[in-house]
């Protein structure tokens, strides 16, 4: 342990990491005084990841950015961030660029952005090796084919040829991963480098990232939304709220013995797999900025107390090596999250509603199925969770039963009646049994129609029972169901959040009074305190009305606690489906294991990533 | 509109846009003289308290010729470009959302019109039928389809396979509906602000027209007319084609500045999540 020196001093300037002192951002736009990260201090250490956890728009990727000099211009940069005794934030821009890419590096969110899409990946590597290193020729060559085995690609002096369109997204990670590392930089920040890949491939880049810190002994700052993964890969761990860090300390600690009540929530979501349980969604939504006249947590904390609301909260040492920021770190040891059973489907009968029935879908000039053979039954008010990886056909699947994919064979029969292929083809009655929510709530509501004309469409095709002059009183009820505030009915999308966009899209959907409620990755883009929301609101309301769900998701720890039978989809075929929880005690099937073994998971640190993946995935994709 | 005004473009734009349409609809009935009455004795003035914008080659008074000539260049550009986008635009709008045969003959249709220049195109039809107003505005249509056509495709395509439009196909909705309803109100910003561009290109197409004498015949007053009236004497007389010019200059880049703020006003209203 690095005992009081753990977290740099004073006069510590970043002999040999990167030393983060008072950092403080805003944007410009913004008035004066109002602040997105304020006096943010951290140490990044050789051959140490120091994770940085927070929900979007807590400000982790703007301090990331921020902490390398790189501010944008419409961004104010305060405080200061040592590397090797100078100030960064004080350089000039030239001076940066000598660093930049050589001592100091960067890797984004997506690869197959941020690499050149029309350069060889191989001229992508020799860049910073010429701006920086002025290597040519055989020297260059040399270096080039020593980073791709170290980010565990083949050695082939042809894959340097191709463009990124020939690599997956596993090995686009890789090849940013090499053009970071090209120039053994000594710290490097990365910012959601796996977000958006697959749970397998996202284990197997993590794992080599840890090599490679290990062994060159790299500085790290990873940011990340997932606590899970960083539980695994980091070695410090800090935990971001409205821009401040909420709390801070080695990974082991923070996770093993969380002080602030955000954390120990945020925690309680990652690891919840309790079927018998639910445990509710942080209420309320995050501050937008920096709070200063109180702890910013208050309002959304179950331990609130009225010193909480009179002073700002310090950040203050809990240990040698742990930090919070809350005035009851100390007395909430026995604290516990709400937690209330899982509401059940009532009328959980052996009624078969739903049968789908071998269904394969080709599309045209596509060389391989996209889905085969897949069959499963749903009986009334049954959840079925579908789990695979991008590109298993588990979307598809959702969207053949919905009548959305013209290309299908097979048959989808519902209560017993053959549903035609397209869902223009099919009676209103067929499509208002069938109701689907979507991804991305983004783009699942038309922009321009207010909430009203949003459900009021439903409505008025599906349900004829109810009179126009109910129909505002059937609205109000949804929105209260949904916990939407009724005044939401005037404004239009774009003034809802994420997850309240998604609550409309629910609501749309429970109000065609449906009996299969077709649910696809509907929380993969919401925050996991706002997913927990999400999830109590689709069990309840499915619970109540008796409707079946049908729920894709890449996320195997949702389906675990959300559905009763689970199919595992791969290559779009069916693995394996069966009891959900049969399925993850034992499974029968390797790659099921595998999936549950790659999905990260909290506290177990290094174990699993590093006993269940071969180190690779070198198969190359040619597309 | 209030988010346009607040764009200096769509200031100065809509006022040069409505300023000179103004001009054009009360200008006739403020004409000091009527605009084809010749004066042999008294050609090409400069200015003077009775002809203040001075007279042409033939003595007529360019003030009243300025005030009554604007008429038919904006009314054959709006007229031609409305029904355009009635025509190729919603025809093209249910194709690209449709797909399969359909959207194959349409644009192998609308391939044909683009093969050949426009102006040729308007050159031809005007040649074959005679320049009448209903022939200037059928040629003009024409023209205008396929540009209007491969706008909306790409507008509609950009829309077609989102979540929302798949949500109302899900729900089992008609085309029209789904078309009118759901996409058009989201790609009204980028059709607005081709609509606009194509009249300018309209309004400076017939003025090409009118200077090559196959558009608005003589003595009618029109400001491409004019121009080419100048032509001849335009050293003794130049405000006789510099009057019109600016008329012409004046709404279409007061046009162009309207659509630039209307693109811009349609971005920042779907940046603003």
């Amino acid at each position: 342990m690095r005992g009081l020196n753990w977290i740099g001093t004073e006069g510590d300037t970043g002999a040999s990491g990167l030393e983060v002192r008072n950092l403080s951002v805003r944007y410009k736009q913004n008035a004066s005084g109002v602040y997105n990260v304020s006096n943010l201090s951290f140490s990044l250490r050789p051959g140490r990841i120091f994770g940085l956890a927070g929900e979007s728009g807590c400000g982790k990727s703007t301090t990331a950015i921020a902490a390398i000099g790189a501010g944008s211009v419409t961004t104010e940069v305060s405080g200061s961030s040592f590397y090797r005794g100078t100030d960064l934030l004080k350089l000039s821009l030239d001076q940066k660029r000598e660093l930049w890419g050589k001592e100091i590096s960067y890797v984004s969110q997506s690869a197959s952005l941020s690499l050149h899409p029309s350069i060889p990946v191989g001229k992508l590597i020799a860049h910073p090796l010429k701006r920086h290193l002025n290597l040519s020729g055989g020297t260059l060559r040399d270096r080039q084919m020593q980073l791709l085995g170290m980010v565990e690609l083949p050695q082939d002096e042809e894959l340097l040829n191709r463009f990124t369109f020939q690599f997956s997204g596993g090995q686009l990670q890789r090849l940013a991963l090499a053009v970071a590392l090209a120039c053994e930089p000594k710290v490097v920040i990365m910012d959601e480098p796996t977000t958006g890949l697959d749970v397998t491939t996202q284990a197997k880049i993590s794992l080599l990232l840890k090599r490679i810190v290990d062994t060159k002994d790299v500085s790290v700052l990873y940011v990340s939304h997932d606590l899970a993964l960083l539980s695994n890969i980091s070695d410090d761990l800090g935990i971001m709220y409205a821009g401040q860090i909420a709390e801070y300390g080695q990974t082991a600690e923070v996770i093993g013995d969380p002080r602030h009540p955000y954390t120990k929530w945020l925690l309680g979501l990652s690891s919840h797999t309790d079927d018998r349980y639910l445990l509710p969604g942080i209420p309320g939504v995050p501050p937008p900025h920096v709070v200063r006249d109180k702890c910013s947590f208050a309002e959304r904390c179950l331990y609130v107390r009225e010193e909480c609301l009179a002073d700002p909260v310090e950040l203050e040492a809990h240990s040698e090596t742990h930090m919070v920021r809350c005035v009851r770190s100390r007395d909430l040891d026995r604290a516990l999250l709400p937690s209330r059973p899982q509401p059940q489907a009532v009328g959980n009968s052996d009624e078969i509603l739903l049968e789908v029935d071998k269904i394969s879908v080709r599309y045209p000039m596509a060389p391989r199925y996209s889905v085969k053979d897949v069959s499963f039954d749903l009986r009334r008010g049954q959840r079925v969770g579908i789990v695979g990886e991008s590109g298993s056909g588990k979307s598809t699947v959702l969207n053949v039963i919905a009548g959305l994919v013209p290309f299908a064979g097979g048959k989808v029969r519902l209560k017993g009646t053959t549903l035609p292929k397209r869902s223009k083809d099919r009676s209103r009655d067929m499509s208002k049994c069938l109701q689907l929510v979507f991804q991305n709530p983004d783009t699942a509501l038309n922009p321009r129609h207010s909430i009203t004309n949003i459900l009021l469409r439903p409505l008025k095709l599906f349900r004829p029972d109810i009179p126009a002059d109910m129909r505002q009183s059937a609205l109000n009820e949804i929105m209260e169901q949904v916990r939407l505030p009724i005044e939401f009915l005037n404004r239009f999308p774009r003034d809802l959040s994420g997850g309240q966009r998604q609550r409309v899209a629910i609501a749309r959907a429970f109000l065609a009074d449906p009996q299969v409620l077709l649910c696809d990755e509907v929380t993969s883009a919401l925050d996991v305190s706002v997913q927990a929301t999400i999830m109590e609101l689709i069990s309840e309301m499915s619970a109540e009305r008796g409707v079946a769900v049908i729920f894709v998701s890449h996320d195997l720890g949702l389906v675990r606690s959300f559905a009763s039978t689970t199919v595992v989809m791969k290559d779009g075929m069916v693995v394996e489906q069966r009891d959900t929880r049969e399925l993850f005690t034992a499974p029968s099937q390797s790659y099921t294991r595998e999936l549950i073994l790659a999905t990260p998971s909290l506290g177990q640190q290094n174990r699993r990533i590093d006993t269940a993946m071969p180190p690779s995935d070198n198969v190359l994709v040619v597309r | 509109m209030r988010r346009i005004l607040r764009t200096w473009e769509g200031r100065i734009g809509l006022f040069l846009v409505v300023g000179t349409t103004i001009l054009i609809a009360v200008g006739p009935y403020i004409a000091p003289y009527s605009p084809t009455e010749v004066g042999l004795d008294q050609f090409n003035q400069s200015p003077n308290s009775v002809h203040w914008l001075g007279t042409d080659h033939l003595g007529r008074d360019v003030l009243s010729r300025f005030l009554s000539g604007g008429r038919s260049i904006i009314f054959i550009p709006v007229v031609s470009v409305t029904l355009a986008y009635l025509t190729a635009g919603l025809v093209s709008m249910v194709a690209a959302y449709k797909g399969g045969i359909f959207d194959l003959v349409v644009s192998r249709i609308v391939e044909l019109l683009m093969s050949l220049p426009s102006l040729l195109k308007i050159l031809l039809m005007v040649a074959a039928f005679g320049p009448s107003t209903g022939v200037l505005i059928l040629a003009i249509t024409i023209a205008n389809m396929s540009g209007a056509s491969r706008v909306v495709r790409g507008a509609v395509l950009s829309q077609s396979r989102l979540d929302y439009v798949k949500s109302s196909e899900a729900r089992g909705e008609g085309v029209l509906i789904i078309v009118v309803q759901e996409i058009l109100p989201n790609i009204v910003g980028p059709l607005a602000a081709d609509y606009t561009l194509r009249i300018t290109w309209a309004i400076i197409a017939l003025s090409t027209l009118s200077f090559l004498g196959l558009g608005v015949q003589p003595p009618q007053p029109d400001w491409g007319l004019m121009i080419q009236d100048a032509r001849a004497s335009i050293k003794a007389a130049p405000l006789v084609a510099i009057v019109p010019a600016l008329g012409i200059a004046a709404l279409s880049v007061g046009l162009n500045l309207t659509a630039d703020a209307i693109v811009r006003w349609s971005e920042g209203k779907e940046g603003s999540t």
